[in-house]
């Protein structure tokens, strides 16, 4: 029998005193069916164990297109107490600040007509997609100016405005990355990677809160690209280097974990400190990766489209799925790990970009490919019970073995071609790791987090091709 | 032996083997599985020591660094030429070549990392992060 409770209409509850170890208490936000899913596949487990660590306060929590990661569910949020609470590397996860933007450009679907397939076809030879796939070599100085400066080291204007973070964030020190981080990523910047990371060819096909919208730049019918991806073999690397590090450290602070993954030290220690500037580090280098990805985004609009369409696609926002970021609650300090969530701050909030303060932070949530995606902005709920957090996703239910088992690639790319929806990828096994019946139900998911007021619904958006990686 | 577990968002690896050097061994075959090599060019050659830390550790690490030379050089491994452990130190000799690595492995996580005596000699666990 479960050990959690039904504590609100979308929310659930392992108190705190279910374990020894646990501090406080482990709270899902989710309908019945989501629940289900979450306590079945062991993530509900796992969210128990990240309420045992050290200076974690208020609750360990999971957005409802959680799903079984390694140490943190993915879908989880902590905030611990400043400065002796912890900070774990394996609660942001290895792809750090792997998260998503919007771009939206100056046309309706209906203007782009016979030209999407060579659209989707220029924009799947500009970006780099497939593990191993490699861009230009950056060299040491130029690297190490992407990992303080983000994309600051060569773009400007509005996109920087509309990403969040200003797409760098404080305190990055690349001599916090070692040597072999550097040696992955140098010839990674402006490549897609390979598992569930894409670029999204997408139509705007229903608007639901019209002022939001508005403000977004959003309209129905228009054409929209989603990038989805992150800090590459780089961000792999910190995570995989400062997880063994904290590992050791561990001993000599006294900390004794549930799981491995879960290694931490207090944020004010030596490795606490030195893993968040090197973490800041593979952020900037995640914005700057999916900057890059946009600026040859743009160049493929310029020659399908003509000039006029690339200088007329916007940037409406970019957010961070997997990073820990300093955020103040209740008059206090917190160190928020979000990994596989997105922070969703409600209108009125400083750190919203002013064109789009007056109607929140625009939170994009990828659905499965070939199903919806969805643009929400963050409500008051956010902050008052999830730490200014919502979900990011739609979240896996089926194993990539289980995908494979139903689906060949190739089928799945003519059932998706027959829906009118164009695919590039350079690997049918990894096209068919991510058929849509492997992920929840994406509008279920943005249902429960619009009930329990964490973000609203602005539009839903149908994907007209996909570029995979 | 190896063979791949079930795990939602992840690649689970479990591993049986009747000694420690051989439970290592078949590791390498299973990253090679997934890296794509036909074992028919060797031209390059790796050496890898690492040190310290208990055995599944130590796997993870081996794994690790399996990863590390997929993604930053490219390197497909094809052979096993030879490995050692000795208490806490493995050193490997690695053929394989140059290429396009069709390895998904991004990372090789702590969770549920177990290595443990088993009948007939050995088991582990290790989750991949894909």
């Amino acid at each position: 029998m479960s050990r959690a409770q039904r504590v609100g209409e979308v929310v659930w509850e392992v108190p705190a005193s279910a374990r020894e170890d646990m501090r406080v208490p482990a709270r899902v936000f989710a309908d019945e069916v989501l629940f289900e899913a979450i306590e079945r596949d062991g993530s509900l487990a796992q969210l128990e164990n990240v309420a045992t660590l050290p200076g974690v306060v208020g609750a360990a929590l999971a957005m409802p297109d959680a799903h079984q990661g390694y140490g943190f569910p993915v879908g989880g949020v902590a905030a611990m107490e400043l400065p002796d609470g912890v900070v774990s590397p394996g609660g942001v996860g290895y792809d750090i600040n792997c998260g998503v933007r919007l771009l939206v450009l100056p046309l309706r679907a209906s203007e782009l007509a016979d030209r999407k397939e060579a659209l989707v076809h220029e924009i799947s030879r500009a970006v780099p997609a497939g593990a191993g796939k490699e861009a230009r070599q950056r060299a040491p100085a130029e690297l190490d100016a992407v990992l303080r400066d983000g994309p600051r080291a060569w773009a400007g204007g509005d996109d920087l405005e509309r990403t969040e973070s200003g797409g760098c964030l404080p305190g990055a020190d690349p001599a916090a990355v070692s040597e072999r981080a550097k040696a992955r990523g140098a010839g990674q910047l402006g490549t897609m990677g390979s598992g569930n990371h894409f670029v999204e060819l997408q139509r705007v096909a229903r608007i639901d809160d019209p002022d939001a919208a508005q403000a977004y730049g959003l309209a129905e019918d228009q054409v929209t690209v989603l990038i989805h991806s992150g800090s590459r073999g780089l961000g792999h690397q910190v995570c995989t280097d400062y997880v063994k590090r904290m590992e050791d450290a561990m001993r000599r602070y006294g900390i004794a974990l549930p799981d491995r993954q879960l290694a931490c030290a207090p944020a004010s220690s030596p490795e606490g400190e030195a893993y968040l500037a090197a973490m800041a580090a593979a952020a900037n280098f995640a914005w700057a990766n999916r900057q890059a990805i946009a600026d040859a985004v743009r160049r493929a609009i310029a020659r399908v489209l003509g000039e006029e369409a690339a200088r007329g696609t916007r940037q409406v926002y970019d957010v961070a799925h997997n990073v820990a970021k300093v955020e103040r609650y209740g008059g206090r300090d917190l160190l928020v790990h979000r990994k596989g969530a997105t922070r969703a701050f409600p209108a009125g909030s400083a750190d919203v970009p002013a064109p789009y303060r007056h109607v929140g932070q625009p939170v994009f949530i990828p659905g499965s490919m070939g199903t919806a995606s969805w643009v929400l902005a963050g409500e008051p709920g956010s902050r008052t019970q999830a730490f200014g957090s919502t979900c990011h996703g739609a979240g896996r239910t089926l194993s990539r073995t289980g995908a494979r088992k139903r689906i060949g690639g190739g089928e799945l790319r003519r059932q998706l071609e027959a829906r009118g929806i164009t695919v590039r990828s350079p690997s049918n096994t990894g096209l068919a790791e991510e058929a849509p019946f492997a992920y929840k139900d994406v509008d279920r998911v943005v249902e429960v987090v619009h009930r329990a007021g964490l973000a609203r619904p602005v539009a839903r958006l149908e994907p007209l091709g996909a570029v995979k990686g | 032996m190896y063979r791949w577990g079930e795990h939602v968002g992840e690649l689970e690896l479990e591993l049986e083997a009747p000694t420690e050097p051989a439970l290592f061994r078949d590791a390498f075959a299973a990253f090679c599985e997934l890296a794509g090599g036909d074992g028919e060019t060797d031209g390059e050659q790796r050496t890898i020591e690492l040190e310290g830390g208990d055995r599944g550790g130590l796997l993870a690490d081996w794994l690790d660094e399996l990863v590390y030379l997929a993604d930053a050089e490219q390197f497909v491994p094809e052979r096993l030429v030879e490995l050692r452990l000795d208490d806490g130190r493995l050193r490997a000799v690695v053929r394989g070549h140059r290429g396009a690595p069709s390895c998904l492995v991004k990372a090789v996580t702590r969770h549920r990392l177990a290595f443990e005596p088993a009948p007939g000699g050995w088991w582990a666990r290790v989750v991949l992060d894909v």
